[in-house]
C-alpha cells in the first residue's frame, strides 16, 4: 500500500546527501550571490555576446539583430552569404524559440530536424519572437540571428541530432559542477531535461563522464543511439571551465550557469549564461552540490584570475 | 551570511510572535467587549419589551412609578424610551418616575426597553445575609397547614426550596395545598405561598418580577420567579419546575418587595406588557457594545463602522491573505509549479461565485474549446497580441453560447461561465497552448491539472462560512498570515515534490 513511499526520499536523507534544493538555491545562492541588476546581462543575448567579446570569450557570430516588425521580410538580406544560420529570441531561456536553419532556399528553409518550413513559417516565427511569444514575462524582444554552430563529430553518436552541450556551474568564480545535456528523439533534438534530454554528469577535473541520467533515473547509455555513455569524455577541457570562469569576471555574478558547445573549427564557444542554472545537474552527477558549494564559499582562495582558479579547480581536491 | 539568515529569521519570528500576542489580546477584546463570535452569526435578536400603563386620572397631581429592568439582570440595554407627553420624566438606577399636574382625559404612558445579549448569569448574586425573615401572621389552623405542608414537602427531591416548590406543583394538587392557597392560583400567590412556608423555616426568600421573553407575547401580569439566600448568596428559581438559576429568555425588571408598576393620582390602573424581537446585523451591535463598554472611539476607527457595501467589499478582500498563504505553501513548501503564480487564486475566486462544480465543468468546456480554437487559430499565423484578442473573443463567444444554452435547457451550470475572468481564461489558454507546442501535451496537462490543484485547494479554503467570517471579523489576524508569508520566504528546507526528484541521490547514498 505504501508501495509509492520508496519513490520518497525523506528531508533527512536528502541532507545527507548533501542536496541543495530549490529554497535553499534562491535564498542562500542565488539571492546572496547575483545582484538583481545584473540579470539583463545574461538575459539578453545580444548584451551578453557583446560582453563575451570585450573580454575574449568565443561566441557563435553575430549575423544581425531583428528588432521590429517591419524589419522581418529582411531577414533573407541580412544572412546573405550564410549558408546556414540560427534564429533565436534575445530574451528566451531553456532553449524555446531557437530555430535552426542548415540549408535553405528563399523559399524552402530546412531545419536541424530535418523539418521543411517555408518562407512564410520563418517569417511567422521571426515575428512570434518580436511580440514576446519566448521571452520571460511575454515583453517585447528581438530576433538575434548568428551562425550556426558546427557541432564536432566527437560527440556525433551521443547526440540525436541537436547540439550536445556542456552546462557548467560558476560559483564565485569558481567552475563547480558540470554536465553535458544530449538531446534524444524524445527531446525532439533540444537538450533540455525535462523535456527528455539525457544528462551526462562531467568531472570537473578530468571532462570525463561520471554518471547519466534520463527521466531522472540512472542509465548507461544513449536510449537513442545506444552509444556507451561512460566513455563520454570532452575534450578542451581546459579551455570549457575557462570560459565558463571567465563567465564570473564578465558579469559579476556570483553563481552562474554557462552553457559551451563545442565547434568542430572554432573550438569551445560559449552559447549563453544562466542567472538562475537548474539544480538537476546534481542528479546527472548523482551526488549533491550543498557541501561543495559551501567549501567553495568558505575555504577557496579570493581573488585569483581566471587561470590561478582554473588551475585550483584542475589540481585541487 | 549564515548569521545574517539567522538575524532575519529572528526578526520575523519575533515579528509573528508580537503579531500573536497582539491577535490573541485583539480578539479577547473584540469578544469580550463588542461580542464578536467565531461563528459565523451575522444578526443579534433585539426584544422590545413595551409596557403599556393606562389610566383614568381623579383629579390630583400625577406621579407615576414604573420598575426598570435591572441591568444586572442577564441583558444588555439597547435603548429605553418613554412616551409620556407633557409629563416630567425622571431616572433613578431602578425606577422611572414620571410626574405631572392633574389631568382629565385617559391617559396613556408607554415604556419601552430594548434588550439584546443575554450574558449568561447563573441567576446567583453574593450578598450580604439579609434579616431573619419575620414570621409570617398566620390564624392557628393555616400555622398547622403550614407545618403539615412542610412535612410533605420533605418527600420531594431537591434542596429546601425545590422541595417546597415541588410541592405546589404536583399534578394533580394536592388538596393540602389547595386548601392553603385556593385556586385558581395565581403565578403571584403561589409565589407568597412559598416565601412563606420558606419563612417558617428561617430561609430568606423574595420574589422576582419581570418578563419572558416570547415572540408576540402580550400579557396583564409579569411572570414570576423566587429568589431565596443560601449560602451566602441569592439563587433564582423557577416556580414552576424548580429549576435553578435564571433562564435565558427571562428579563428581571424588579425583586422583593417593591412594585412594579405605582400610580398616584389615578383610577383604574391598567398595566400591559408585550414582546417583540427584531434582528439587527450583529456588526452594527457591536458598536453598542462599544459604547456599553468605553471602547467607543477604538470602534470609530475598525471596519465594522463602515457603511455595510464598503464592509462587505472588505469581507471579500479580507479572505485574499490566507487564499495567498495557501499558493505560497502550494509553491515553496509542496513545489508544485503551476501556471503564473496567483492564476489559481483567480479561478478558485470565480469557482465561489459560480458554485463548484458548476465552475469546474464550465472552466472545462471553456479551456478545451479554447484550445481547438487556439490550436485552429495557430494555423493562421498571426501576431501574438491580435492572436490573445482573438482568443478572448472566442472565450466571450463561448460564454454567451454557454449561457444561452443554459438558460434554454435550464441547466444551471452553464450561465455561471460569465462568472469566469475572460482575460485571465484567455492567457490560460495561449499558456497552454504553447506549453503544448513547446513542451509536449503531458507538460501541459500537468500544469493545468496543478493548476487546478492549487485553485481547488484555495477554493475549500476561501469558501468556508466559517473562515470568512472569522478572517473579516477578528482582521488581526492578516497579521499574523503576513508574518507567516515572510517567514516562508527565508524557508529553505526541500520542497515535497523535491523528495521525489532528489530521491534518486538519496537511495544511492543509503547502499
Amino acid at each position: 500500500m505504501f508501495g509509492f513511499l520508496k519513490n520518497f526520499a525523506t528531508p533527512a536523507q536528502l541532507r545527507a546527501a548533501g542536496v541543495l534544493g530549490m529554497n535553499r538555491r534562491n535564498y542562500e545562492i542565488i539571492a546572496k550571490s547575483n545582484k538583481r541588476r545584473l540579470y539583463p546581462l545574461v538575459d539578453d543575448k545580444v548584451q551578453t555576446k557583446k560582453l563575451a567579446d570585450s573580454v575574449g570569450i568565443n561566441t557563435p557570430h553575430l549575423i544581425g539583430v531583428v528588432e521590429v516588425q517591419n524589419e522581418v521580410d529582411s531577414f533573407l538580406r541580412l544572412v546573405e552569404g550564410y549558408k546556414e544560420f540560427v534564429i533565436k529570441p534575445a530574451h528566451g531561456s531553456g532553449g524555446k524559440g531557437v530555430l535552426v536553419i542548415k540549408e535553405y532556399t528563399p523559399e524552402r528553409f530546412v531545419t536541424a530536424s530535418e523539418k521543411v518550413l517555408t518562407y512564410h513559417e520563418v517569417y511567422q516565427h521571426i515575428s512570434n519572437i518580436l511580440s514576446g511569444l519566448y521571452s520571460l514575462g511575454g515583453k517585447y524582444d528581438v530576433a538575434v540571428l548568428e551562425e550556426m554552430v558546427h557541432f564536432s563529430t566527437q560527440f556525433q553518436d551521443f547526440s540525436y541530432q541537436g547540439i550536445p552541450d556542456v552546462r557548467v556551474i560558476v560559483y564565485q568564480g569558481y567552475p563547480a559542477v558540470a554536465m553535458m545535456r544530449l538531446a534524444t528523439k524524445e527531446s525532439s533534438g533540444r537538450a533540455n531535461l525535462h523535456q527528455g534530454a539525457v544528462g551526462v554528469g562531467i568531472d570537473i577535473k578530468t571532462g570525463r563522464a561520471v554518471a547519466a541520467v534520463s527521466h531522472n533515473l540512472p542509465i548507461t547509455h544513449h536510449p537513442d543511439t545506444g552509444a556507451d555513455l561512460m566513455k563520454l569524455e570532452v575534450p578542451f577541457w581546459r579551455e570549457h571551465l575557462e570560459i565558463a570562469a571567465k563567465g564570473y569576471e564578465m558579469t559579476g555574478l556570483g553563481y552562474l550557469g554557462a552553457d559551451i558547445v563545442l565547434d568542430k573549427y572554432r573550438g569551445p564557444m560559449m552559447l549563453e549564461l544562466n542567472a538562475r542554472p537548474g539544480l538537476a545537474i546534481q542528479i546527472a552527477n548523482g551526488h549533491g552540490i550543498r557541501d561543495l558549494l559551501k567549501r567553495i564559499r568558505v575555504s577557496y582562495p579570493k581573488g585569483l584570475s581566471v587561470d590561478e582558479r582554473v588551475d585550483y579547480v584542475l589540481k585541487h581536491k | 551570511m549564515l548569521k545574517k539568515l539567522k538575524s532575519v529569521r529572528a526578526f520575523l519570528t519575533l515579528g509573528l510572535l508580537l503579531s500573536c500576542i497582539f491577535a490573541g489580546y485583539s480578539i479577547y477584546y473584540k469578544i469580550h467587549y463588542w461580542g464578536f463570535n467565531f461563528t459565523p452569526k451575522q444578526t443579534t435578536d433585539v426584544w422590545t419589551v413595551e409596557e403599556h400603563v393606562s389610566f383614568v386620572p381623579d383629579g390630583k397631581n400625577i406621579r407615576v412609578s414604573l420598575a426598570r429592568p435591572l441591568s444586572t439582570a442577564g441583558f444588555k440595554i439597547l435603548d429605553e424610551d418613554i412616551v409620556a407627553p407633557d409629563y416630567h420624566v425622571q431616572k433613578t438606577t431602578d425606577r422611572v418616575e414620571i410626574t405631572s399636574k392633574a389631568k382629565k382625559k385617559l391617559q396613556d404612558i408607554y415604556y419601552r426597553v430594548l434588550l439584546y445579549d443575554n450574558v449568561e448569569s447563573k441567576g446567583k448574586t453574593i450578598a450580604e445575609k439579609p434579616k431573619t425573615p419575620q414570621k409570617p401572621i398566620m390564624d392557628e389552623s393555616t400555622t398547622l397547614l403550614a407545618e403539615q405542608l412542610l412535612e410533605m414537602a420533605a418527600q420531594f427531591d431537591g434542596d429546601e426550596i425545590q422541595k417546597v416548590i415541588a410541592l405546589f406543583n404536583q399534578n394533580p394538587p394536592d388538596e393540602t395545598v389547595q386548601s392553603f392557597v385556593p385556586a385558581p392560583r395565581t403565578a403571584k400567590a403561589t409565589a407568597v405561598a412559598i416565601i412563606d412556608l420558606l419563612s417558617l423555616k428561617n430561609i430568606p426568600a423574595r420574589m422576582i418580577r419581570g418578563i419572558k421573553l416570547v415572540e408576540g407575547k402580550k400579557t396583564l401580569l409579569p411572570d414570576v420567579m423566587i429568589e431565596a439566600y443560601i449560602d451566602g448568596m441569592w439563587k433564582v428559581y423557577n416556580l414552576e419546575n424548580g429549576k435553578k438559576g435564571v433562564p435565558d429568555d427571562f428579563i428581571i425588571f424588579q425583586r422583593g418587595k417593591q412594585s412594579l408598576v405605582d400610580v398616584e393620582g389615578g383610577i383604574n390602573s391598567v398595566t400591559k406588557f408585550s414582546v417583540m424581537k427584531s434582528i439587527r446585523s450583529s456588526f452594527k451591535m457591536a458598536g453598542h457594545r462599544a459604547k456599553l463598554s468605553q471602547s467607543q472611539s477604538w470602534f470609530n476607527y475598525s471596519i465594522y463602522n463602515l457603511p455595510l457595501k464598503e464592509q462587505n467589499t472588505l469581507k471579500w478582500l479580507m479572505i485574499f491573505p490566507l487564499a495567498i498563504l495557501v499558493v505560497v505553501i502550494m509553491r515553496n513548501v509542496v513545489g508544485i509549479q503551476t501556471m503564473g503564480t496567483f492564476t489559481p487564486m483567480l479561478i478558485a475566486m470565480s469557482l465561489v461565485r459560480t458554485g463548484f462544480w458548476a465552475g469546474l465543468i464550465c472552466f472545462s468546456v471553456i479551456l478545451v474549446v479554447g484550445l481547438l480554437i487556439r490550436a485552429a487559430l495557430s494555423k493562421l499565423n498571426l501576431l501574438l497580441v491580435p492572436r490573445i484578442s482573438a482568443v478572448v473573443i472566442f472565450v466571450i463567444l463561448i460564454m454567451q453560447i454557454l449561457a444561452i444554452i443554459g438558460y434554454e435547457w435550464k441547466w444551471d451550470i452553464a450561465s455561471s461561465a460569465l462568472f469566469f475572468p475572460i482575460i485571465i481564461m484567455a492567457w490560460i489558454i495561449e499558456r497552454a497552448s504553447i506549453t503544448w507546442e513547446e513542451d509536449g501535451a503531458a507538460n501541459a496537462t500537468r500544469e493545468i491539472v496543478y493548476s487546478v490543484i492549487v485553485a481547488i485547494a484555495t477554493y475549500f479554503v476561501i469558501v468556508n462560512e466559517y473562515i470568512r467570517h472569522i478572517m473579516f471579523a477578528f482582521n488581526e489576524l492578516n497579521l499574523v498570515i503576513l508574518f507567516v508569508v515572510m517567514l516562508l520566504g527565508t524557508y529553505t528546507g526541500y520542497r515535497l515534490t523535491e523528495l521525489t526528484r532528489f530521491a534518486p541521490l538519496a537511495k544511492k547514498d543509503k547502499k
